[in-house]
């Protein structure tokens, strides 16, 4: 008995692929369709909101919501809600439990997740991928997580393990303590705010926090609806809908404030992990473009896997310094108001001053004039490179549609940020190291600093 | 007369659940109506979920209870719980936990 319901079983599968694949073929003989590639859509509704769609006729979809509220609106009263607020997206909600949410989203076969992309400009956004057939059902859930949520005191308290967790894991990594060091070093304000949740807020951070942070933040005018492979038109019905719950601008952040010191974080590590950097520019300026070229000129890391780096002039400065193995790359993060610019070295306790030293003088050597036309074409070869790779993914497009969309309501297509790059010259990217070296700096390091120098002996 | 009659009855029923409440007995050692609820998993889940205070008022009168009811005792008649002193303070958090785990169950029974 068996082997035959066994036999019947593989039969009708058979049969069942064999009518799917007749039906496809019908398809493509009658219709031959073409479909037109197709632009990025924008659109600003009265309340702010921002909807940018892209159907791109992949059968799967992507939807995220945007909000301006990262760790930078943090204020001291609040700090680390950030953090929680990106763990508790799954959280019970005013329409749907969280039981329902992370069964439902699991039914349908998507994803739902809260991040924040970019260190501290945007926060959380909620990103589900499923089917497009599906999307309805997690596009519910997804209002319901960004406009409704209940933050029940227990369930938030819950958090505080996986809180523990996070900043346990971040801990093991030394480059993520050398980066939030040198922010907190380099701003006053607004940008010097963790990413993770500060250890006296542990615990500390109650529902009111969460509803009164969503509150303030949480508004239509700094929320961007941003969706891959869906109507423009159910996009912004859906916006004009639901996501229209509070208006206004909500609070201001601050304006980030630079003001250049030193943080040093000894440990047991051989290694030292150093930063130096200076204020840079702001995102989205001539001025930003030009670091990011001077940023590939003295090397943004290895293209080839275990290669020597020949084309870094960082590389080629710090490898005359010593003879130990060392990790040399331009560190280049830029914000809404402010950005830093400088080097990151990894090196052996030992000559972690050598190394510091040979870095910032290569930066020295391009503001004198030390770079020719051939590094230049280099550099933006790669720059551009590296911009159009990370449009590719489906997840680095809708992130880049989004920040642009949050940033000035406008997509600038892939031909118009590759010509402005094209139009950095070498004057532009000299001024941008001379920045670098007559701007007030700021250091951070981590490791066995006995050699490290301070950040006024370099 | 017709319209007087739900008020008639609506008063009647308060009386006798009036005369129920104290026939129970409990409210003679502080104890509230929520405070003797058998505790099973739902009841332990809302207590958990319970606002401090609100736990801690409850340890209270239980603790009382569990003294005087060792000593054979009750408390004196002007402490007694008032049928209209009694707060169902643990009954919104019990509803949603059994309304939690009824969802959780349907979910599975698909």
């Amino acid at each position: 008995n068996i082997p035959l319901s066994s036999c019947f079983l593989v039969f009708q599968r058979r049969l069942y692929a064999a009518q799917a694949a007749r039906k496809v073929e019908v398809a493509g003989a009658a219709e031959h369709v073409k479909f037109q590639p197709q632009e990025v859509q924008v659109t600003k509704l009265p309340s702010g909101l921002v909807i940018a769609s892209l159907e791109n006729y992949s059968p799967a979809s992507k939807i995220g919501v945007f909000v301006k509220a990262g760790c930078r609106y943090e204020t001291p009263d609040n700090q680390g809600v950030t953090h929680l607020l990106r763990l508790a997206s799954n959280l019970t909600t005013k329409g749907a439990s969280a039981f329902k949410i992370c069964r439902g989203v699991e039914a349908v076969g998507g994803s739902l997740r809260s991040v924040t992309p970019q260190r501290f400009q945007w926060l959380t956004y909620f990103l589900p991928s499923c089917l497009s057939l599906s999307s309805d059902t997690v596009m519910e859930y997804l209002i319901n997580v960004t406009t409704a949520p209940e933050f029940r005191p227990w369930e938030v308290s819950d958090l505080t393990p996986r809180v523990k967790l996070d900043k346990a894991h971040a801990a093991h990594r030394e480059e993520i303590g050398v980066v939030e060091g040198l922010h907190a070093a380099a701003y006053k304000n607004a940008l010097s705010n963790s990413l993770y949740c500060p250890d006296h807020m542990v615990g500390n951070i109650q529902s009111e926090h969460l509803h009164n942070f969503v509150q303030n933040n949480f508004t239509s005018a700094r929320m961007a609806l941003v969706g891959l492979g869906v109507d423009h038109t159910v996009l912004k019905q859906v916006g004009e809908q639901f996501l229209n719950i509070r208006s206004g601008a909500g609070t201001t952040g601050a304006k980030a404030q630079y003001r250049g010191g030193e943080v040093r974080l000894s440990s047991c590590s051989g290694l030292v992990h150093s930063a130096v950097v200076c204020q840079s520019a702001a995102a989205s300026t001539g001025e930003a473009l030009a670091f990011s070229v001077l940023q590939h000129v003295l090397g943004a890391g290895p293209h080839i896997k275990r290669g020597s780096n020949a084309t870094s002039k960082l590389a080629q400065g710090v490898a005359k310094a010593t003879s130990d193995p060392f990790d040399a790359t331009a560190f280049n993060a830029s914000y809404s108001d402010s950005g830093l610019f400088g080097v990151y070295t990894i090196s052996q306790a030992a000559v972690a001053g050598d190394v510091i030293k040979a870095a910032v003088a290569q930066v020295k050597a391009v503001a004198d004039g030390g770079v020719t036309a051939a590094d230049l074409t280099r550099a933006k070869a790669q720059l551009k490179a590296q911009y159009l790779m990370s449009l590719e993914t489906s997840e680095g497009l809708l992130e880049e549609i989004g920040t642009q969309a949050l940033a000035g309501g406008a997509y600038h297509s892939a031909e118009a940020v590759t010509s402005n790059i094209d139009n950095v010259s070498l004057t532009d990217v000299a001024n941008a190291a001379k920045k670098f070296v007559s701007g007030k700096k700021t250091m951070a390091s981590s490791g066995n600093l006995v050699k490290t120098p301070f950040v006024d002996e370099i | 007369m017709a319209s007087r009659a739900p008020a008639a009855t609506g008063r009647l029923l308060l009386g006798f659940r009036k005369w129920y409440y104290n026939m129970c007995g409990f409210n003679k050692i502080g104890l509230m109506r929520d405070d003797t609820i058998y505790e099973d998993e739902d009841v332990k889940e809302a207590l958990r979920r319970l606002p401090e205070n609100m736990y801690n008022d409850r340890m209270f009168r239980i603790k009382r209870a569990l003294d005087l009811s060792m000593k054979q005792q009750v408390l004196p008649k002007d402490q007694w719980t008032k049928y209209e002193e009694d707060v169902h303070y643990l009954t919104p958090y019990l509803e949603e936990v059994i309304r939690e785990r009824k969802e959780k169950e349907e979910w599975m029974k698909k």
